[in-house]
């Protein structure tokens, strides 16, 4: 770490701007200096997966990496942390390709409650990376850093042993860091950029110069292709009424016309206990009769926020439309905290409730989605079976895959035995 | 929001100098930031609210490691790993076998020597080594710079002769030298807790003999150094000058009790009673003395402890 030659100095109740390195994402935080790596990381970056428990460095729940060596984030202030490079359990692994650290966890039932889970990955990252000859028998005492409440060591040990075994040549390093904007999830009580959206929000038909959208890999990326009965003709008609177009979004509403082509709504998602609740403003880009681009960005009230870029497009097919739609959606906060699979599968089906609304709305017929709140619970019933269908799929293919392998590997002579 | 505020508010300096950092230091109620891993559980807990931070991380003459005329010369914001880990830091052998006892690896990754030194807990390792080696502490105020004998700078628990003004720089410790052999152990209820009794020697083997000399931790309110030559002597004479491991060390229980009933002046705490210290001490004491000794007859070989 290279801390810049510079006096800095704020008083107890100033905030100071820090930049800093998160998951390979520049970040820039103004926060008192009171404020822990741990508490920045969790309420300004809404990268949760660093867990919080004893706050004075006991537990190692909080561990994450420090230009590559393991350390409690609970014993840094944020402010020290200028150029500093951080590496948080989000940037370990991704949801559909994970860390082989997080494979073996996995695998040797290693996890238990989770909660200590981000300390000993972060923390085993770290004694692997330094001494991958790290023998079996000093596993115990080298991972004595970090707690695990539920006594599940026997397990985590086992985990970290067989990967240290499979790489003694080199760990793969984080597979999850990349150039990506980290939006704070809390603009720090009432900073004054907090202040200043609040504002500006509230100034009627105000919108700013462009959404722009953050850099790097999406959330989520959603391409579905839903049939209607609808003709071209009526589709062209839904898609160029915004107004008529919103309601045939699930939980959605256009509250205010800005002009310019921008817009102002509001979309309401529950899933079970999680309730988000999106303000935010739109940007129509292009609206032809076949084709519709947009930008979107909403904070939720509890402090995550989303941007999206949508393309839909209709073309004719048979007697109707195939309608189509790419979205490239950046999530932050405790939205993105859903993983990304889950979160994917939800606004696949808020499309496909969407292209229902749209062949109704195309007919001449009330949407009739957007009056209730989001059918959020149909939305992820429909979404977890789906998934609880597609594992039922794998696990039955893994089978006869298992199955095949065990008849090819028996030999005639053991068969005798 | 809430916000989870730990610590009570403080401000915030990072000083680019020595000299800056001195200035900031001469402030009412400012404390030095370097590694934080004993000062920020201090501050979570609020058993102190300093209102004023002096992060001295930013100096880059507090990041060095030197080695000169014998000594190597540990900056003020030198990490224990890198310390642990540091070519130049072999030829403190002693340091090398004490370094992985200091907490965890994720508590040496910002932990500093001195930071520790300074902090003076009297269950911490550094403390002991400092005093076994009887390193020199760098003490920088506005008068200029004292250099001070570790004999003469641990007061008490959390104690030392540092004034609040006044910044510890450097420690310097005395490299090792032919005929020197070192031993460190300790026992904590858990790898990486501070101890509940610990044992730092050092013997020196010269032609004209063997000289040994113990510095003790978590037994005191600070770390104690006696003067153990005797003790080894009179075990010698049992065991004959090259003796087995495990001789020399029953042979030096004999007088293990007496060390540890000098040494351990605690009265006991909820940890462990003062008689169970005293247990620990002992068997502490005859085998890293024992373990010391032999390695002391070797030819002495730099980063081979």
């Amino acid at each position: 770490m290279s801390l810049p030659y510079a006096y800095a100095r704020t008083e107890a109740d100033d905030t100071v701007d820090v930049t800093m390195t998160v998951n390979g994402s520049e970040v820039t935080l103004s926060l008192p200096a009171r404020i822990t790596l741990s508490d920045a990381l969790r309420d300004h970056l809404g990268l949760t997966g660093t867990h919080v428990g004893c706050e004075h460095g006991i537990c190692g729940m909080c561990t994450i990496l420090v230009d590559g060596q393991a350390s409690r984030a609970c014993l840094l202030f944020a402010v020290q942390l200028e150029g500093a490079e951080i590496t948080t359990v989000e940037g370990l692994g991704r949801q559909d390709d994970l860390h082989p650290l997080q494979e073996s966890f996995s695998k040797h039932h290693a996890l238990q409650c989770g909660f200590c889970t981000p300390g000993f990955l972060m923390s085993s990252y770290d004694l692997l990376t330094h001494e991958p000859d790290v023998a079996t028998e000093d596993l115990p005492e080298e991972l004595s850093g970090v707690l695990c409440r539920c006594t599940g060591y026997r397990n985590i040990i086992d985990a970290v042993d067989e990967v240290a075994h499979a790489h003694r040549d080199g760990l793969p390093g984080p597979g999850n860091c990349a150039q990506r904007t980290l939006v704070g999830r809390t603009p720090s009580g009432a900073g004054p950029a907090a202040a200043a959206e609040v504002a500006t929000a509230a100034v009627p038909g105000h919108h700013p110069d462009e959404i722009a959208l953050p850099t790097g890999e999406p959330t989520i990326t959603v391409d579905v292709t839903s049939q209607l009965e609808s003709a071209p003709t009526e589709v062209a008609q839904v898609f160029g009424d915004i107004r008529l177009l919103a309601r045939c979004l699930p939980g959605a509403e256009l509250t205010d016309e800005l002009g310019d082509d921008w817009y102002r709504g509001r979309a309401r998602i529950a899933l079970g206990p999680v309730r988000l609740s999106f303000d935010g403003m739109a940007q129509v880009l292009e609206q032809r009769d076949d084709r519709l681009v947009l930008r979107a960005q909403g904070k939720d009230t509890g402090g995550g926020s989303a941007q999206a870029e949508i393309v839909m497009s209709a073309t004719p097919a048979g007697t109707g439309v195939s309608l189509h739609a790419e979205a490239r959606v950046f999530l932050t906060g405790r939205v993105a905290s859903f993983g990304r699979s889950l979160a994917g599968d939800v606004s696949r089906r808020m499309f496909e409730d969407f292209a229902r609304g749209m062949d109704r709305a195309a007919a001449g017929a009330e949407p009739d989605v957007g009056a209730k709140p989001p059918g959020a619970v149909a939305i992820l019933v429909g979404a977890l079976s789906d998934r609880a269908r597609a594992r039922l799929r794998s696990l039955r293919q893994r089978s006869r895959d298992r199955t095949t392998r065990r008849d090819r590997r028996r030999t005639p002579s053991r068969d005798e035995r | 929001m809430n916000q989870p505020w730990k610590p009570a508010p403080f401000a915030y300096v990072r000083p680019g100098t020595t000299e800056d950092a001195l200035t900031e230091l001469a402030r009412d109620g400012a404390k030095v930031l370097a590694g934080g891993q004993s000062l920020v559980p201090v501050l979570a807990m609020r058993l102190g609210r300093p209102s004023m931070l002096v992060d001295i991380n930013a100096v880059p003459e507090l990041r060095q490691i030197s080695r000169s005329n014998g000594h190597l010369g540990v900056g003020a914001t030198v990490r224990q790993r890198q310390v642990q880990y540091d070519d130049a830091a072999a030829a403190v052998p002693l340091l090398r076998l004490a370094l992985p006892w200091v907490g965890h690896r994720e508590i040496r990754s910002r932990g500093t020597v001195c930071g520790s030194i300074a902090h003076a807990d009297p269950s911490a390792e550094l403390p002991a080594v400092a005093s076994c080696l009887d390193a020199t502490m760098v003490v920088a105020g506005a008068e200029g710079v004292r250099e001070i004998p570790a004999a003469e700078f641990f007061t008490g628990a959390m104690s030392t002769v540092i004034l609040p003004e006044e910044l510890l720089t450097e420690v310097r410790f005395p490299v090792a030298e032919e005929g020197d052999g070192f031993g460190f152990g300790e026992i904590a209820r858990r790898h990486g807790d501070f101890a509940l009794a610990g044992a730092a020697v050092r013997v020196r083997t010269t032609s004209a003999g063997s000289r040994a000399r113990i510095s003790c931790f978590g037994i005191s309110d600070h770390p104690v150094t006696r003067d153990v030559t005797e003790q080894l002597r009179s075990a010698l004479d049992a065991t004959g000058t090259d003796p087995d491991e495990s001789d020399l060390r029953r042979a030096l229980a004999d007088h293990a009790d007496g060390i540890a009933d000098d040494v351990v002046d605690t009265g006991g705490d909820a940890h462990a009673s003062a008689a169970y210290r005293r247990q620990l001490i002992a068997g502490l004491v005859s085998r890293q003395v024992a373990r010391a000794y032999l390695k002391s007859l070797r030819p002495h070989r730099e980063g081979k402890p």
